[in-house]
């Protein structure tokens, strides 16, 4: 006999899975970044197994990213040495996603969208302590070498040449995503919402509220309001795609000398779901940048100019009152990454950059303005 | 006396700068980024600190002004009627001004879901018009606040 799922919790199974694993993990001690040598004996182990006679060497921490452990290392052999990235799970993080499903998206999108080559797990965290994923190396940079220190790659300015050079792989690749044949890629960790037209945008509404009640530090009278505004105004979605749900400039590495994207990264928080819930986050102020008042979404397109060129590349048609409804929900959701799945991972001591953490909280102020702009707006905001 | 707040701030700020982060080695890319996260945040917090008892009673302010032009439109059934009444009584309570702030924000979130359930429908469409009234102002000030965190340039 089938149960009746609370409706609050009506969300993708692995994601209900990921909030009750985090509430479970709250009341866990203090956790400490891990040390270089920790990690480079706990890869020797797990190949021990999966590649017996291979060598581990220059295991070093990556530096950049908000949310998850990195280690580069090398491992060799029959003479061969190829480099490697293990990306793991603190105890919590600023966002609270599943390896498994990165790891299968990853590797549907090989050939179709440069990303690095997702090839072991250790799911449960058996050998690491915890869940981790090691993907193949890929070079490039986040950001041009002269952009100074940007925390997470927010507010990157390309500068003209490079922008001319990546601004069409950048929406070609998202394309290429919003096309991907979800159905009959291999990805048995996703679910895709199709019990209703709302479901989509349900899905990621009741993902994101369960976190704000779990993580919340204090309520915030606009941050209620959209929520409430949120769940009243819940768009049909009438094509489900897979979505990325961070796609922006910072989150893909480049060639800096020929403008090329090598990589597509930070696959976490993908999911079939709507397209205008990526459109919507591309066009976060936060991500882009603003030179004599013009704003150019991750410094590469100007608002309608983005659209029109999503409309014309990828054969769709933007809905503007969906597109305002996943505006409005990546501020919430920023606001909630920001101010509550960040700071609280550093109040309970649970992360590898506390400090990192509560310096991202100080972004909030500007998503909760956000909100007042695109609430009192409508689609035009 | 104390030994001054903002001296003894400072000379963190100073001993992370001179002393702790020129002597990381280049591979501890880790520890460089937190140095200079530690010094940029400390720098800031430093500069903030004179004004921050102003601007949490400033928010408390705007917390109950918000709270009052609430209960002024304020109407609906058995449930939004007692998140009124929650409201109005954590505005009558003056405790620190952040206590204040959280207790009252506490309440109009409650009132925001009761106005959901039962809220007389002019209320229902007053709502978001007097939050998103109150609360711009406010994050603009926020905003101000944290902009030299480097998140808001240009916008």
């Amino acid at each position: 006999m089938a149960t009746a799922v609370d409706p609050a919790w009506d969300m993708e199974p692995t994601c209900v899975t990921a909030v009750r694993g985090r509430a479970e993990r709250r009341k866990m001690p203090a956790y400490s970044a891990r040390k270089t040598i920790d990690v480079a004996d706990a890869l020797a182990k797990f190949f021990d197994t999966k590649k017996p006679g291979a060598a581990v060497s220059g295991v070093n921490r990556m530096g950049g990213g908000a949310s998850k452990e990195q280690f580069a290392f090398a491992l060799t052999e029959g003479g061969v040495s190829e480099r490697y990235v293990l990306r793991m799970d603190p105890l919590e993080a600023i966002t609270e996603t599943d390896r498994k499903r990165e790891f299968e998206i990853m590797n549907a999108v090989q050939g179709l969208i440069p990303a690095p080559k997702p090839l072991w797990m250790d799911e449960d965290g058996a050998i690491f302590g915890r869940p981790a994923c090691i993907m193949s190396f890929v070079g490039g940079v986040t950001k041009p070498s002269d952009a100074g220190l940007k925390v997470s790659g927010l507010g990157t300015s390309l500068g003209a040449r490079l922008r001319g050079q990546l601004r069409d792989q950048f929406m070609d690749y998202l394309v290429k995503l919003h096309g991907l044949d979800w159905r009959a890629a291999a990805l048995p960790s996703f679910a895709a919402p199709t019990a209703d037209p709302q479901q989509p945008a349900r899905w990621s509404l009741n993902y994101w509220k369960q976190l704000w009640k779990l993580d919340g530090i204090e309520p915030i009278p606009i941050i209620s309001y959209a929520e409430q505004w949120l769940t009243d105004n819940m768009p049909d979605c009438h094509e489900l795609v897979m979505t990325h749900c961070d796609f922006r400039t910072g989150n893909y590495l480049f060639d800096e000398a020929t403008g090329r994207i090598t990589a597509v990264l930070d696959w976490e928080m993908a999911r079939i779901g709507d397209f205008h819930e990526d459109l919507g986050w591309v066009l976060m102020q936060i991500f882009g940048s603003f030179e004599d008042g013009v704003f150019r979404a991750s410094d590469l397109f100007e608002r309608e100019e983005f659209i029109k060129t999503y409309e014309a590349k990828s054969g769709r048609t933007v809905n503007r009152a969906t597109l305002h409804y996943f505006d409005v929900m990546s501020s919430w959701k920023c606001y909630i990454i920001t101010a509550a799945n960040g700071m609280s991972a550093a109040r309970h001591q649970h992360n590898h950059q506390d400090v990192l953490l509560t310096f991202l909280a100080a972004a909030n102020a500007l998503f909760a303005n956000d909100l007042c702009r695109l609430l009192s707006s409508g689609a035009d905001a | 006396m104390i030994p001054s707040i903002d001296d003894r701030l400072a000379s963190v700020v100073r001993a992370l700068t001179d002393i702790i982060l020129p002597a990381l080695p280049p591979e501890a890319g880790l520890a460089i980024e937190q140095s200079q996260l530690a010094i940029g945040h400390l720098q800031i917090i430093v500069a903030q600190l004179a004004a921050a008892p102003a601007h949490e009673q400033e928010e408390a302010d705007d917390a109950r002004a918000l709270a009052s032009a609430l209960l002024a439109k304020g109407e609906g059934g058995a449930q939004t009627r007692t998140a009124l009444a929650t409201l109005k009584g954590a505005v009558a309570v003056e405790d620190s001004a952040r206590d204040d702030r959280v207790a009252i924000h506490g309440a109009i979130d409650a009132l925001v879901r009761a106005t959901s359930v039962d809220g007389a429908a002019v209320f229902r469409a007053a709502l978001g018009t007097i939050i998103v009234a109150h609360q711009t102002p406010r994050t603009i000030k926020d905003r101000a606040w944290f902009a030299p965190m480097g998140f808001d340039a240009g916008h």
